[in-house]
């Protein structure tokens, strides 16, 4: 790390750190603030991934109203914790829009949470960037009022199969857990690597908690792919790998979902981690416009590295602040149809969405992690490292 | 060759279970408390562990006295306040232990989620194999199957040759007559629940090792626990251990053949297939 | 009881107080209200289910939430592959639920304690699999149902299946029914032998305790539009109807509506303004809750004379009772009552009994006494049907009953008491004579022959009292009189005399002299006091390590040789 950088980081905290001083005071505008509203898990199993969602979402918020606001109103984010369930979630975005009558809605984390609230959302006719809701089961027709503001769980490792392929792998194992988001990569990858030509010479689907992936290697083992792609949640994208290596077993290309991003990945799996292969929406090199803002304003404000979860709720606040200043107004009804219109630059990439909300342009790059840090493999004109093969499992 | 390496996972899979359930066994089975917070016993020492090893860099072997020693004196506090007031309640302490359990559950999960955070983590030690032709072992496994067994056995010893040992097990068939032969039974039965809870925390620590832990995740080593200590037969120290490496095997064959969900729910089946066929347990059947 | 009326105006301005709230709900409130409500009452419905498995019957359940589940998923099949209405779906969730239990009823229920627990929550876990695989019911990603237009229609839904659990309860707290399920909770074992079918009253419990879950599983699953199996089964669902429920009070009628309503709108607030303490809040409510007032918040307003359980099937004073009608007659005493056959019974490598055989005849009694472990109870337990022989044949009035189980035993006319009295000891006295009046051979005027039995017994000045108040001799009177209650022809006394005093020897003695007033025509103890039951008994037989050696007059054998070496060791 530089001396300049470190300096630009400090210069930008000091500056974060007036602003939010400034904000404490009473504000002085005349009107009152355009109220946003959202559920975040905050307890429950997807406590950990929600709050980088949030953080991204607070930085929005925070910067926009640095900038003086929307149509010159401040803006106020008011969060419910959902307890990562679908229940309280649906309760809570009702309380939102019919107690509090949140003026703009902001969708919750995970597919499945979204799933529940989004028929809320067709009934009520607000319109939501969706920035948690990978499943494409959301955006299907009769879906007026959601819209996905992240990649699309058919994109997830994408890239990998092609690019395998086009290496002389010929054989692809393939793991999917049970629920709505990794499925559906399961079913894309499946049909993917048929497309290919590629020989799927292993798949199968479990649920969580699962007591042992022993059983899972070991006959991933037998089968010998050379690629073993995993549509993984974070404990068992961890429980498998550590699993393969007690069989003895290192394929060329290990790759997983949803995981090996996470920080706690490489110290959960030290050495073991190098070489696996996963997917982001977002990196901080990314050129997208705002990229390298976003990523040290959240370094500042929350003491921590940004992850594409965080960028997707700064973008979600960043595409809604687009459809607002574009309408000039908070009227549902002409948002919905701007966001339906628009393409949005994000620091994720273009937030373009078809007729039923499905994302149009978002996708995810790879990265792997070497030497313990992640690393972009892809795209080429933005990689930081060339992707290493074989996966060493050691 | 696939049949002895399956035969070896079953076997360390077994490994691991053994120290998870005879914690259990110790308090439910013998002293008939329904320790519902077991599991998240469990997980907060194997969060606590994480979280010093990676602040010293100390192995997880050499955490494992500091974990018993303050776990045990976490178990001696706990239990004059939330499990002793219950033991006069007859046939309803069981029911009465359930319940304080359940509410100490969600305290334990929320200190745990305050403390650590909602993260699943785990411990990169030993991650290295032995290679024997076809046949691999990890080392993680063995050594934490070793000193899972290894414990077990001091606890086996403990309880029947020395003196401590054998007022805890006078106690637990016989509180009165334990009470009328000059025995403690209220110290007995304190020294019996720090001790699970020291066991259970001990499991904490070794299984950091080789499996991920969050916070939240502690209901399911509950219920596997129960479900092991039912089909051994409660209280029976050699039915719960064969109980153990025996779902051990079974889960390992059931996700080769059958795939992970078979796996998954293969404790519940043989649970319920037992106990209509043997309602004593497993040991009884024999 | 002066309390009455004024109690029954309180109830009814509390219902229609109730009434009032839950109208004026989706006519005033907002759309949050309404679904806060709806929420609220789903719980109190699947409270009150969870309160009749486990509250009344005993049985704590971890599975409910399987219910839940399946009846969500009939509701969404239906809907979407049927096109049938939503409210006729949910209906048919209930019917579907309530056929399910029927048949894994009878499976599960015989697992006990922490099992059945275990047991139900497998279930879940099996069925979460099972739908997660099944792709027609919309697989692992779920299935949407048709956006609900009408928020209110699901709120009187919920309002009706809730109201309707609460009915089922107060039936359950004030009905013979209920006190036979309570029976189950409080001593499976003695139920079964006071004649209550145990069986049919868990099966059919868990079966009621199936269709409520049923139904607020299909009208969330319908105010949802969204159903995957891990929120279908998820077995928090059970967790916080349990937590709620013991809050409120378990086994109460109005502890899982106060239970929930209280911890939800509390819990509400604490979602919205501390949700980061909310995990241990809730803990902490529950511990308190156990260690300082068990029985819930009903239990603490029971302190304060409110909401008092009321006696099951209790007259407002007790009435005279009516002799009981004579069932057994046309037999003279030639006639043999019981016959045991070369009863043998085996323990692992244990020989408890080794070849008995006796007789008793119409109006004999007979004492069996013995050494500790000479096999006594084991004979009583193989005679009544406790445990299976190994070897041997039974008959009673000549008919063979070996193969019978100990309910048809009791409805033939044997009835036995326990070692260590095994009364219902939450309940009343009243409520465990009558218990066994209703099944026994007056059950058609049960409360009259219950009263006429307390009265002739002497316990009829503390038939209010509960059982725990009652010093061990009158429990073990209590006990008697459970079995006379029941008018067997045949009674099967378990040392009813251990470890009394001179007086409270004496008033049982003077029930078992007047016990051919009850109907009965034999009795057979076991006794250790033999001093107390000599002058009483006809015969005597003497057991030693499992055999017979003596039957005969009691001087006879109080006098053998034989018998004494047994008692005394040798003697030189």
């Amino acid at each position: 790390m530089t001396n300049t950088h470190l300096l630009h980081r400090l210069a930008w905290a000091s500056g974060v750190a007036m602003l939010l001083s400034f904000m404490a005071t009473p504000g002085q505008a005349a009107d009152k603030p355009i109220l946003i509203g959202a559920t975040s898990s905050e307890t429950g199993p997807f406590a950990a991934d929600a709050e980088y969602n949030l953080n991204g979402m607070k930085l929005g918020i925070e910067e926009a109203n640095a900038k003086g606001g929307w149509l010159g109103r401040k803006l106020e984010l008011k969060i419910y914790d959902d307890e990562s369930k679908p229940g309280t979630a649906v309760r809570l975005y009702t309380r939102l829009i019919t107690e509090d009558k949140a003026d703009l809605l902001i969708g919750p984390y995970s597919s499945g949470i979204t799933q529940a609230i989004a028929p809320l959302m067709n009934k009520q006719q607000y319109a939501v960037v969706e920035p948690e809701a990978s499943i494409p089961t959301i955006y299907v027709p009769g879906n007026k009022w959601n819209f996905q503001g992240v990649a699309s769980s058919l994109t997830y490792l994408e890239g990998l199969l092609p690019l395998a392929n086009k290496n002389g792998a010929k054989t692809v194992a393939v793991l999917g857990l049970k629920s709505a988001f990794t499925l559906a990569c399961y079913d894309a990858r499946i049909k993917q690597a048929e497309q290919l030509g590629m020989k799927v010479v292993y798949k199968t689907t479990y649920s969580l908690p699962e007591p042992d992936f022993a059983s899972m290697a070991l006959a991933i083992k037998n089968a010998q792919p050379d690629v073993v792609l995993g549509c993984t949640y974070y404990p068992d994208a961890v429980g498998l790998v550590k699993a393969f290596q007690a069989q003895g077993f290192a394929p060329k290309y290990f790759a997983e979902t949803v995981g090996p991003v996470a920080a706690a990945f490489t110290k959960a799996l030290g050495p073991l981690a190098n070489g696996i292969i996963s997917n982001t929406g977002w990196w901080h090199n990314f050129k997208t416009p705002g990229s390298k803002e976003f990523t040290e304003h959240y370094k500042a404000m929350f003491k921590q590295d940004p992850d594409y979860h965080s960028a997707a709720g700064y973008g979600a606040v960043k595409v809604l602040g687009a459809a607002v200043e574009g309408t000039k107004s908070l009227d549902q009804d002409k948002i919905r149809v701007w966001l339906h219109a628009n393409t949005v630059d994000t620091v994720q990439g273009p937030f373009k969405v078809d007729a039923n909300g499905l994302s149009q342009g978002f996708s995810q790059s790879l990265v792997q992690i070497q030497d313990g840090h992640l690393k972009l493999v892809t795209p080429e004109d933005l990689a930081e490292a060339k992707l290493l093969v074989p996966y060493p499992g050691k | 060759m696939l049949a002895v390496q399956l035969l070896i996972n079953g076997i360390l899979l077994g490994g691991t279970y053994v120290l998870i359930a005879q914690s259990l066994n110790l308090i439910f089975g013998v002293m008939r408390v329904v320790n519902l917070a077991h599991g998240s016993f469990i997980v907060m020492a194997g969060l606590f562990t994480f979280w010093l090893s990676a602040r010293t860099g100390l192995s997880p072997l050499i955490v494992l006295p500091i974990v018993f020693v303050v776990s045990f004196v976490v178990g001696a506090l706990l239990q004059p306040v939330l499990i002793e007031p219950l033991m006069n309640q007859g046939r309803r302490a069981e029911l009465l232990s359930l319940m304080v359990t359940f509410g100490l559950d969600y305290v334990l999960v929320q200190i745990a989620l305050h403390v650590w955070g909602a993260d699943y983590v785990s411990l990169p030690y030993l991650q290295s194999t032995w290679t024997f032709g076809a046949i691999t072992l990890s080392k993680a496994l063995v050594v934490v199957g070793l000193f899972a067994v290894g414990i077990v056995a001091l606890l086996y010893f403990g309880l029947n040759y020395t003196s401590f040992g054998k007022a805890l097990l006078a106690a637990s068939q016989s509180p009165v007559g334990a009470a009328c032969c000059g025995i403690n039974v209220r110290r007995v039965r304190l020294f019996a629940f720090a001790l699970g809870i020291a066991l259970a925390s001990s499991a904490g620590t070794l299984l950091i090792m080789i499996l991920p832990m969050a916070a939240e995740s502690a209901d399911n080593l509950t219920i596997l626990a129960f479900v092991i200590v039912a089909l051994g037969g409660l209280g029976e120290y050699a039915g719960v251990t064969i109980a153990a490496f025996l779902l051990g095997l079974a889960q390992s064959l059931a996700g080769y053949f059958l795939g992970g969900d078979a796996a998954n729910v293969l404790p519940f089946v043989i649970l319920i297939a037992v106990m209509l066929l043997w309602p004593q347990g497993l040991r009884r059947a024999a | 009881m002066p309390h009455t009326n004024r109690m029954n105006v309180g109830y009814l301005l509390t219902a229609v107080a109730f009434l009032v709230v839950a109208i004026s709900i989706p006519a005033f409130g907002s759309e949050y209200t309404v679904q806060l409500a709806t929420d609220i009452l789903s719980f109190v419905a699947l409270g009150y289910s969870w309160n009749l498995i486990s509250g009344f019957a005993g049985y704590i359940s971890f599975g409910q939430v399987s219910f839940f589940g399946l009846g969500a998923y009939t509701t969404a099949v239906l809907v979407n592959h049927f096109d049938v209405p939503w409210y006729v779906a949910v209906c048919c969730g209930g019917i579907v639920t309530a056929i399910v239990a029927a048949i894994f009823g009878p499976i599960m229920l015989r697992l006990r304690g922490i099992l059945f627990a275990l047991g139900m929550l497998g279930l879940a876990r099996i069925l979460t699999v099972v739908f997660s695989d099944w792709d027609y019911a919309g697989g692992a990603a779920g299935t949407t149902l048709p956006p609900e237009l009408n928020p209110s229609a699901v709120y009187i839904g919920m309002a009706l299946t809730a109201l309707c659990a609460f009915a089922v309860n107060a039936y359950f707290a004030r009905s013979g029914f209920g006190l036979d399920a309570m029976s189950v909770r409080e001593d499976e074992d003695a139920a079964g032998a006071l004649g209550v079918p145990t069986t049919r009253v868990k099966v059919i419990t868990f079966i009621l305790s199936a269709v409520f879950p049923g139904l607020v599983g299909g009208l969330i699953a319908w105010n949802r539009s969204y159903l995957d199996p891990a929120s279908a089964f998820d077995p928090t669902l059970d967790l916080q109807t349990i937590v709620f429920t013991l809050f409120g009070g378990i086994g109460t009628v109005w502890g899982p509506l106060i239970g929930t309503s209280v911890l939800m709108l509390i819990g509400e607030q604490l979602l919205i303004h501390f949700s980061s303490l909310k995990l241990a809040l809730y803990g902490a409510v529950v511990i308190a809750t156990v260690l300082m007032f068990p029985g819930g918040l009903v239990s603490l307003l029971n302190r304060f004379g409110l909401l008092k359980r009321k006696l099951i099937l209790a007259p407002p004073e007790l009435p005279l009772g009516d002799a009981p009608v004579a069932t057994d007659a046309g037999l003279d005493s030639s006639d043999s009552l019981l016959e045991v056959r070369d009863l043998s019974v085996r323990f692992g490598g244990l020989l408890a009994l080794d070849n008995v055989s006796f007789r008793l005849r119409r109006g004999e009694t007979l004492s069996i006494i013995g050494a500790n472990g000479a096999g006594k109870t084991t004979l009583f337990n193989a005679i009544t049907g406790f445990v299976q022989p190994t070897s041997g044949e039974i008959l009673f009035r000549g008919s063979t009953v070996s193969a019978l189980p100990v309910i048809d035993r009791v409805h033939l006319g044997m009835a036995r008491t326990f070692q260590i009295p095994r009364l219902l000891s939450e309940l009343s006295v009243w409520e465990n004579v009558v218990l066994a009046a209703r099944h026994g051979r007056q059950k058609h005027q049960p409360v009259q022959h219950a009263a006429w039995v307390l009265r002739t017994v002497g316990l009829d000045e503390m038939w209010l009292e509960p059982v725990a108040r009652l010093t061990p001799g009158r429990q073990r009177e209590l006990e008697l009189a459970r079995v006379l209650a029941l008018q067997p022809d045949l009674v099967f006394l378990d040392e009813v005399m251990a470890g009394m005093t001179k007086e409270e020897q004496e008033r049982v003695r003077g029930i078992i002299r007047r016990m051919s007033d009850f109907g009965v025509v034999g009795i057979v103890c076991v006794e250790h006091v033999i001093a107390a039951i000599a002058d009483l008994s006809d015969r005597m037989l003497v057991l030693d390590f499992g055999r017979k050696i003596a039957d005969s007059k009691p001087t006879e054998v109080l006098n053998d040789p034989v018998v004494i070496k047994a008692y005394l060791g040798e003697v030189q």
